[in-house]
Formats: structure tokens, C-alpha cells, sequence
């Protein structure tokens, strides 16, 4: 069933409307150490307006040219470099802050700004600076930091204390995803996807992908992410690798039936009213953003065999249920919290994915994904 | 800097002729602007001056402390805090070590910030004496205030590796076992020390050990995913994925008279062990018939929410 046809006392739409609009708005100084995650915060509310079928290009058109400044060029040895920094506030002009991460969640938001063409696209965005700043981030183990060292003036080398799991290389193929790049060649271009592909190997555990060997859902699904935007990479894992994953997803749903109430009195971390609901790792409460990870990764592995285990009804009935603020709007983490952006965003995903309207791999409402998945080869 | 109502804590330092570098407020068309208080508006104006700069110095490496304190996500703060490390207090052990009492007592009271493990894995890096036993008091405290943090437990691991210290590493993950038995990343330590100790394959003796030791805690909570994981790991990895008798009969023992197709369906202990004979016996034509009574028992009673793939389990068998 789309969104839009869930009644309206069980979905209200509105107050998630409002809840997303809230924090597009003028923030307390509470959030000011969010102050370099800004525009996640924008891209998570914008991304949450369009699952809810509202087109924020029109709205928000005024705040394209706020968010371009927050592209920036830099030169090192005679070449130059874009990427998006964290936030204008805090910028340093002859030393700005550019990340993976800051990048691809500026793109998402100018993706959710653009009207049906993608003007911004094609006359405002440095492609080529970006996919060589991508470039720059991949360390020589395949895996990717987000940003630079601070003092090495005039050159560039990649950031000595940023962690290097999953998530970077999940932003960084993303980027040369909206970039264009469509398989091994054009990704080619631009980083080694020799060395990608060591690296996510590394990161294979039994079932699922993790660090050290302990399968966890959201690095899993940033490496089948992965995986599917590169599109001829999968032989380079064993099939049965695959079946077993799907297994270990699948096990993620908590189920309140069968012999898994025998866990009731013992098992700190199990709760009968989770039941639909997916956990990142075993023996964990389930969660919300953790439903949109599992679904992501159980839907690509899905379309690959063409086949569909997933119980989306129950996990559906678990989000509006249990995890929606129906007073409030938004989504919490669980049955017990609040609601927050984050949860709200990804909660809202989960159930786009299951009604057949949301591109996981990439993090968009289809009706945005289809057009840059349409588009050729932008830029260089 | 005249201002006598500062809120920048100093330090002891004297900032008297930085300029502040003012955050800059002119965003028209800006979308969640945030409201920052004064606090804010002074340190950052003064670490920002700092690192316009490129200062390096105490005063510069204090002001950075202040920064990451109010915007612990600040990822560029902490690049200049280590580049100002690495300059001032080069291979300097006892620096060093105050470097890592500071980020011990940050990570104490943030433990879910993004950027401290791998800082402190690059400061270890630069250290001319990294030790495991430095590292532990910092972990035991934050695997004691939450058992499963993946963080944590990956930075142990790579430690771990890193120091190639083993030693510990057993009975540390016993001792989260014994505390809660459902403590997955505890179980999945084991399996971690097995691999990356013996780059072969571990001495049979401790095969053994592990093997009773397992079986002991599944005995404890059978319905537990980790235990059984485990088991059936040291099975895959180290027993060539061969089943002997005896541990059949040991799964056997938590699935009542599932296989012999009682009137009604019998209460059992744990679905894992049904999910194990049924691998078990699916490994085999002659024992097809057992797999799919297994999996037939999984997708109708003890596990239905996973019916669809019990069914496809069943359909792969023709095959």
C-alpha cells in the first residue's frame, strides 16, 4: 500500500510534515554541537518531506543558493578540488572543512531543491572537482577517510585520525554515483575499485558485513549499497555468502512468537512488543533505523534472486505502531524514546521501502532517484 | 581580546592578542539556523583565530579542548588538535601520555561520539610506547557501562591486534558471558582471539575446551542466537563443518520429539538447535527427509515469522 493510502489516524501525514518542517526552521541553542551536522539535518528533513509526497522544490527553491556556498573549491599543486564543507558559520576560508560526509548529504539536499530538470546539476556543481576529491579520500587500503589533514599546507593528505569502516566508502561510491558513475569503469576513473573491493572482502564476516567479525546491519547495509551501485562486483563475494546473509538478515526480526518468547524472563535485551521490528545485531532491542538497514539489504539481495522472504507487514505495523509519534509526528528509536530527526527520517524510509516508493541504495524517494538514475554520464 | 565577562575558559592562558575570527551570521535564505549562545560565539571565535593561524602551541592545544568540548562532532577541531600534538609534543612520551588522560576523561563523558577511537588509535600510532595495559582501565569502563557497544568492542579488538595481545582476551569475554549470556559481541570475541591468534588453526586442546565450554552455556539459556552461532562457527572454521554423533545428539536434546511426528507439536527448548539439525541433515540426500521435517516444524511452530524462508529452505532440498 503507497503512504498515501494509509488512513490518515493511523499515518498523520501532517504532523510529520511539521515535524520535518520544525527543524528546517530556526533551531534553539541546544543544537548548536550539531553545528557541523547541519546539513544532515536539512538533507534528513528534506529526504523526510518527499517520502511524505510533499515537493520541496518549490518551498525551499530561495535555499538553493545557500546551500551552493557551501561548495567549495580548493587548489593543491595545480589542481583543483569541490566538495561541500559541514557548515558557512564556522568555514576557514584558507582552510575549509570538506568531508565525504558533509558532500553527499549537501548533494541530497540539492537533489530534494531541484525541479524537474537538474539544472543545479549541470551548471552549478563542480563535478569534476568532487569526484576528485573522492579521489583524494581512498587510503591505500581500499577504504576511504572523509576528510584532510588540517596543517599540510599545500598538499593534501588524507585525514590521520578519521575512522575508515564502512560508512565513508558508502558515501564515497554514492557521491560518484550522483556523479554519474554507473559501473567498474567509470567508478574507475576515480578511485581503485580493485582496492574498494579488498577492502569490503575484509569486511565480510560469516553472514553480513562488520568489523573484526561481528556482522552489524548498517555497515551491512553500506557494503550491499555498495555492491549494488557498482553492479558488476558481486562475483567477487561466493554466492553462498549472499543465502547466508539473507538468513542473518533475516534473522534480525523480532518475533514474538514461536519458541522466541522463551527468551522473555532471561534475555535483557528481548521484548515481546518489538515483534516485527529489525535489530542491528543478535540479541539486540529492535529499532527503528535498523529497519530501514535490514529492509535495504534484505531488498537488494531480494531483487537479485528474485524471490521475497521479508515480512514488510509486520515491520510496517511495528514502525506505525510502536516507533511513531502519532501526537507528535516523527518516529523514536524504539517504543520508550522520543522522536528524533534521524529515527524520523529513517523510519519513514523503512516504510517507503516496503510500499515499493524509495531507492534504498541511494537514499531517495524513487521520484527523485529516477532522474538521476535516468541521467547519462553528467560532467566531464 | 578586551572582553572582561568572558566565557572562554582560559586555562591559565593568555589570549589577549587574538583577534577573534567572528562566526559569521549573514546567511539569508539559510535553512535550521541555529541560535548560538555566547560561550559558543567566544570559543569559536578564538580557536578559529587559532587555526586561521595554524598556531601551534599549549594555548592553541587548550583552546581546541574547549571546542571539542561544546561541538564534540567538530571533526576539523580534532585535526588540528593532532596535528598540534604531533608538532609539539613529537615523540615525547610523558605528553603523549597526558594526551591520553585527557581523551580518556572526553570519552568517559562522551561515549558515543564519533571521533575518539580513531583518534586514539592515531595517537597510539605516534606514541614511541604504546602499551595494552594503559588501554584497559578506559575499556573495562566503557564495556561496563554498556556491554555492546560496537565501538568499544572494536577498539579492543583492534588492540588487540595491534599489540598482539592475547593473553586476556578469553577470559575477558567469559566474564561477559557469565554476566549475561546473551552478550553477542562477548561471543563473537571468541571467535575474533581464535582467528587472529593462530593464523592456522587453533591447538585441538583448546577446540575442546571451547566446545564444552559452549555447549556448558547453551545448556544455561538454550534459546540464545550467540551460542549457537558460535558453536556452529567452530564447527565451520576448525571441524571442517563435520558433525559427529555426539553433537547431534546434544542438539537433540533441546528439540523434544520433534523428529519422530508427534499428534501435536511438543513444546522445545530452543529453535536454534532445530535450525542446526536442520543444516545438519540437509548436508545429506539420505537425510533430506529429517531436514525437512525440521524446517517444516520451524515455518509452522517455532519460528513462523521466517515461514517464507523455511519454505524456500524446504524447496532448495529438491534440488
Amino acid at each position: 500500500m503507497a503512504l498515501a493510502d494509509i488512513d490518515a489516524k493511523r499515518f498523520p501525514v501532517q504532523k510529520h510534515q511539521k515535524y520535518f518542517e520544525r527543524h528546517l526552521l530556526i533551531l534553539p541553542s541546544k543544537y548548536q554541537d550539531n553545528e557541523p551536522n547541519k546539513l544532515a539535518i536539512v538533507a534528513y528533513s528534506l529526504i523526510g518531506l518527499n517520502i511524505l509526497g510533499i515537493d520541496t522544490s518549490k518551498k525551499y527553491q530561495n535555499s538553493k543558493a545557500w546551500l551552493l556556498k557551501h561548495q567549495q573549491c580548493a587548489r593543491y599543486d595545480g589542481f583543483s578540488i569541490a566538495g561541500f564543507i559541514p557548515s558557512i558559520s564556522i568555514h576557514i576560508e584558507e582552510n575549509p572543512s570538506f568531508s565525504l560526509m558533509s558532500t553527499l548529504f549537501g548533494l541530497w539536499c540539492i537533489i530534494c531543491l531541484e525541479e524537474d530538470g537538474l539544472d543545479s546539476y549541470h551548471e552549478e556543481l563542480d563535478v569534476a572537482g568532487i569526484c576528485r576529491f573522492v579521489s583524494k579520500c581512498q587510503s591505500e587500503n581500499g577504504s576511504f577517510v572523509s576528510s584532510f589533514d588540517t596543517l599540510a599546507s599545500g598538499r593534501i593528505l588524507a585525514s590521520s585520525i578519521d575512522p575508515t569502516d564502512l560508512r565513508y566508502a558508502y558515501a564515497a561510491v554514492t557521491i560518484l554515483y550522483l556523479m554519474g558513475c554507473r559501473n567498474t569503469q567509470d567508478f574507475g576513473r576515480y578511485i581503485s575499485v580493485e582496492k574498494l573491493m579488498v577492502f569490503i572482502n575484509a569486511q565480510a564476516c560469516g553472514s553480513g558485513f562488520g568489523q573484526y567479525g561481528e556482522p552489524h546491519a548498517g555497515l551491512t547495509s553500506c557494503a550491499l549499497s555498495i555492491l549494488d551501485m557498482l553492479g558488476d562486483q558481486w562475483s567477487t563475494l561466493p554466492s553462498p555468502f549472499f543465502e547466508r546473509t539473507i538468513d542473518w538478515l533475516l534473522h534480525r526480526q523480532v518475533s514474538s512468537q514461536g519458541s522466541m518468547t522463551l527468551m522473555t524472563n532471561s534475555n535483557e535485551c528481548y521484548d515481546i512488543d518489538d515483534h516485527g521490528g529489525f535489530q542491528g545485531r543478535e540479541n539486540k532491542f529492535a529499532d527503528t533505523c535498523y529497519c530501514f538497514w535490514c529492509l535495504n539489504s534484505l531488498n537488494i539481495l531480494q531483487k537479485r534472486i528474485e524471490t521475497k522472504f521479508d515480512r514488510g507487514d509486520i515491520l510496517s505495523e511495528y514502525l506505525l505502531e510502536k516507533t511513531q509519534s502519532k501526537l507528535l509526528g516523527g518516529f523514536a528509536k524504539n517504543n520508550e524514546n522520543d522522536p528524533d530527526l534521524y529515527h524520523s527520517c529513517l523510519g519513514l524510509a523503512a516504510l517507503a521501502l516496503n510500499s515499493g516508493e524509495f531507492d534504498g541504495t541511494v537514499f531517495l524517494p524513487k521520484r527523485l532517484s529516477r532522474r538521476i538514475r535516468m541521467e547519462a554520464e553528467v560532467g566531464t | 581580546m578586551t572582553e572582561t565577562a568572558s566565557l572562554f575558559d582560559t586555562g591559565g592562558y593568555n589570549y589577549d592578542d587574538v583577534e577573534p575570527l567572528p562566526i559569521s551570521d549573514d546567511q539569508s535564505d539559510g535553512l535550521c539556523q541555529i541560535l548560538y549562545d555566547d560561550e559558543y560565539r567566544q570559543v569559536m571565535g578564538i580557536a578559529r583565530a587559532l587555526f586561521k593561524n595554524q598556531e601551534v602551541s599549549d594555548r592553541a592545544l587548550h583552546a581546541t579542548a574547549e571546542t571539542i568540548e561544546l561541538v564534540p562532532a567538530f571533526y576539523t577541531m580534532w585535526n588540528y588538535r593532532f596535528q598540534i600534538v604531533k608538532q609539539l609534543f613529537g615523540t615525547d612520551e610523558a605528553k603523549l601520555n597526558a594526551e591520553l588522560d585527557w581523551l580518556d576523561e572526553f570519552t568517559l563523558n562522551n561515549p558515543k561520539n564519533y571521533q575518539i577511537w580513531s583518534y586514539r588509535q592515531a595517537l597510539l600510532g605516534i606514541h614511541p610506547n604504546p602499551g595494552f595495559l594503559r588501554e584497559l582501565p578506559i575499556l573495562q569502563s566503557m564495556i561496563d557501562d554498556d556491554t555492546k557497544n560496537y565501538h568499544v568492542w572494536s577498539y579492543r579488538r583492534w588492540c588487540v591486534n595491534f599489540f598482539q595481545g592475547f593473553e586476556h582476551e578469553l577470559p575477558f569475554a567469559s566474564a561477559l558471558i557469565s554476566r549475561d549470556v546473551y552478550n553477542n559481541s562477548a561471543w563473537c570475541h571468541r571467535m575474533f582471539v581464535l582467528k587472529s591468534q593462530f593464523k592456522s588453526r587453533p591447538p585441538a586442546d583448546l577446540i575442546t575446551t571451547e566446545l564444552h565450554y559452549t555447549k556448558a552455556k547453551i545448556e544455561l539459556a538454550p534459546q540464545n542466537i550467540s551460542s549457537w552461532n558460535y558453536l556452529r562457527g567452530l564447527y565451520s572454521e576448525y571441524l571442517e563443518n563435520t558433525f559427529d554423533p555426539e553433537i547431534i545428539a546434544f542438539a537433540r536434546s533441546f528439540v523434544a520429539d520433534v523428529f519422530e511426528l508427534p499428534q501435536t507439536p511438543p513444546q522445545i527448548l530452543s529453535s536454534y538447535a532445530l535450525e542446526m539439525l536442520a543444516y545438519i541433515y540437509s548436508q545429506d540426500l539420505e537425510t533430506f527427509a529429517k531436514a525437512r521435517c525440521a524446517y517444516k516444524a520451524l515455518a509452522n511452530t517455532y519460528d513462523p515469522i521466517r515461514k517464507n524462508f523455511w519454505d524456500f529452505k524446504i524447496r532448495s532440498l529438491k534440488a
